[in-house]
């Protein structure tokens, strides 16, 4: 298999730089919204051209979550620019609406998100970013409004109290337009860390990197395990079953070499990771290599068994594919698996990719003990031989035995 | 007292049966060291099957088979003794001969050690010395087949067993196999092939076996089945223009001729000469019979073949 291999250049580029390519354009992908550096495009229009709303303009465009801000004429055309994808979310500061700076009434509020529902999360996204905007731009409007309901309902301010309010209300608008961060501020009652010693990025590029590699090793195994169909079509299983020891040593070969060859795939992402994201694969090698071996056993058993019960080129060239995308998107390769729904992430335990991104996550996440690995890599190394042995029983029916 | 030699080869009974179909039905066959075997017969006639019946890698229904005393199914030993050759190029193409000789050399058990000696030897004598450092898929046809003879041998089997080993060959090339073969028999390695080519056989082997629907219809040396069949006779074929009517194959049945799976065939033992060939002409014309032709040949495996199953090979 290894000079075949060797004499394969298509295939020694499926093996050894797809994988590698396909996690560091995933990876990319995902530690880019990880880090909260999404970028939003966002479309508006101003009906209300006050103060106010110019200060909450310019603080919305230096907001670095915000990509462009296209400043459309009206209302119409902020819709459209949404509609048409150009925008992900449309805001417009209407001037049929409640006062910007006023409490809320019974009038339409005076924000508008025009949104389309096919990326609503990008709208909570710019929620979240708009309040930050608001409180950091007008400081003085929350606490205007509570000394008008405090003076309203509770204390009668004096003249004197109420120039006073006013000077340090103005000092404040002063401040922020200054860029000084005054007035209430959510932020400031939130503090935040990190579970682990590593960054979440470096995290979410473990838990990719082990999920690229393990779907990636299921493909390759299967991949390889296609020399089987070679050698049954040509004949050359059926010399080899005449001989005095049968099939099994070749079986048991091919299971080795597609365990090796798996466990440097495994291996070629995770030092792409450590050395462009960070990674610490120096640090935590011995938890890599026991729960990547294990991975690389699990995949080259499955993937000569899906092999082996397909029998036939036609069946082999499409059945494993099938099997291995679904099983491991189901398993977390694909979307990560505290994304998906609990009936969902609870199926999950029944396939190999979770196992294996949970031993994964616990060398690189969690930083968990060696006795804690044990139990996952016993299950992907059992699965593994599982496979070989009814890869055994499915190349002797293949060869009519 | 000399212990009996045990039989190279020894079959009993042997039947074996697939989805309704008889594919060996009660075969006997016994072959000794160092001696050619070929098994002859029309498609589905079982030679394949017995052939892989031999190799150990059927299990038969009932009866028994024996490679030098012992079971090649069961016994891995016995396997040892065995080399087999399937009908397709059973070789990696994209690899040098060379690489794919140690490859079959290691998975016949020959040791570390000796590969390098075992293939040297297999490239000398398959004469494909200067070839070993190219890919199979280079490869001729005929230099193909000789690499997969040779594959199965590197482990110096007792007993070699052939599929089809020259077919689709140039008449050429087939010629090169043969010789091959010669080789491998002075070398005393017993050989069982099927084939289609009966001038092969009767070339080639010390013993034939005529297949036919899971039997063996006819063993034994070539010259000795052709002079049981046909004593002194000659053999005549006779090829009728339009496949004759009940009557006429009454009457021709009547005449001694033998039907043959195509209609208008017939053939016949036939002793006398030329005089009586005209003869017999004017005797088939005057029944009705448009006689396309009538040939009259010294008789061989072919006519025999004819007689006993009623088919040409082609």
């Amino acid at each position: 298999m290894l000079l075949v291999l060797l004499r394969d250049r298509g295939a020694l580029l499926m093996g050894f730089v797809v994988p590698v390519v396909f996690f560091l354009i995933l990876a990319e992908i995902f530690t880019s919204s990880a880090d909260g550096e999404l970028r939003l495009r966002l479309a508006l229009t101003d009906e209300i051209q006050s103060p106010e709303s110019l200060r909450l303009l310019a603080a919305l465009e230096a907001n670095a979550s915000i990509e462009r801000v296209d400043h459309a004429g009206d209302r119409e055309t902020v819709r459209e620019l949404v509609r048409r994808g150009t925008a992900d979310v449309g805001l417009v500061l209407r001037a049929d609406g409640e006062p910007l700076t006023g409490p809320p009434g019974f009038g339409p509020p005076p924000l508008l998100l025009l949104v389309d529902p096919a990326r609503a999360v990008i709208a909570d996204l710019l929620t979240g970013q708009l309040q930050r905007a608001y409180f950091g731009a007008l400081p003085d409007v929350p606490l205007r409004n509570v000394i008008d309901l405090v003076g309203s309902e509770f204390t009668e301010f004096t003249p004197g109290q109420l120039a006073e309010i006013e000077t340090g209300l103005g000092g404040m608008v002063r401040a922020a337009e200054a860029g000084a961060e005054v007035g209430f501020r959510f932020d400031d009652l939130l503090d935040r860390t990190s579970v682990v010693g590593q960054s979440a990025s470096r995290n979410q590029v473990a838990y990719y990197a082990g999920a690229i590699a393990f779907m990636f090793l299921l493909l390759a195994a299967a991949q390889g395990a296609m020399t089987l169909i070679d050698e049954h079509e040509s004949g050359i299983l059926d010399r080899i079953a005449a001989g005095p020891a049968g099939p099994a040593p070749v079986m048991d070969g091919k299971f080795l070499f597609l365990a090796g060859q798996g466990l440097v795939q495994t291996t070629l992402i995770f030092a792409a990771a450590w050395l462009i994201y960070g990674v610490d694969l120096p640090g935590e090698w011995p938890g890599f290599l026991l729960v990547s071996v294990a991975a690389a056993l699990c995949a080259a058993g499955i993937g000569l068994a899906l092999v082996a019960l397909c029998g036939t080129r036609a069946r082999a060239q499409v059945m494993p594919v099938v099997v291995i995308v679904t099983v491991s998107a189901i398993g977390g390769s694909m979307v990560p698996r505290f994304f998906m729904p609990p009936w969902l992430q609870d199926l999950g335990w029944l396939t190999p990719n979770t196992w294996a991104l949970e031993a994964y996550s616990g060398v690189f996440w969690r930083g968990a003990a060696a006795s804690e690995l044990l139990l996952p890599c016993i299950l992907l190394a059992l699965a593994g031989v599982a496979g070989l042995a009814c890869a055994r029983l499915a190349v002797r029916r293949m060869l009519g035995d | 007292m000399k212990p009996a030699t045990l039989p190279l080869v020894k079959v009993k009974s042997a039947r074996l049966a697939r989805e309704g179909r008889r594919m060996l039905d009660g075969v006997d066959l016994e072959l000794a060291d160092g001696r050619l075997l070929a098994l002859i017969g029309p498609n589905g006639a079982g030679k394949s099957t017995l052939l892989r019946v031999l190799a150990g890698r059927r299990r038969l229904d009932s009866g028994s088979v024996r490679v030098l005393g012992q079971d090649p199914l069961r016994q891995a030993s016995a396997r040892r003794a065995i080399g087999f050759v399937p009908q397709s190029i059973a070789l990696y193409p994209q690899l040098p001969v060379r690489s794919n000789l140690e490859i079959f050399a290691r998975l016949l058990g020959v040791p570390g050690r000796a590969i390098r000696q075992a293939v040297d030897e297999a490239l000398d004598w398959s004469g494909l010395r200067d070839r070993a450092a190219d890919a199979v898929s280079q490869l001729s046809g005929g230099m193909q087949r000789r690499v997969n003879i040779a594959a199965g041998t590197l482990h110096q089997p007792r007993l070699l067993l052939l599929d089809e080993p020259a077919v689709g060959l140039d008449p050429g090339v087939r010629g090169t196999i043969q010789d091959l073969m010669r080789r491998l028999r002075e070398r005393g390695i017993g050989i069982v092939l099927t084939t289609h080519d009966l001038a092969e056989a009767g070339e080639l082997a010390d013993e034939v076996a005529i297949m036919l629907a899971g039997r063996i219809a006819a063993f034994g040396s070539p010259a000795e089945l052709v002079a049981a069949e046909f004593g002194q006779c000659r053999e005549v074929n006779l090829l009728l223009h339009v496949p004759p009517d009940d009557p006429a194959r009454t009457a021709l049945i009547a005449g001694g001729f033998l039907p043959t799976a195509s209609a208008r065939l017939w053939t016949t033992r036939f002793d006398g000469g030329l005089v009586e060939l005209e003869q017999l002409r004017s005797r088939l014309s005057a029944q009705g019979l448009a006689v396309d032709e009538l040939r009259l040949r010294e008789p061989g495996l072919d006519g025999l073949f004819l007689r006993v199953t009623g088919e040409i090979l082609q």
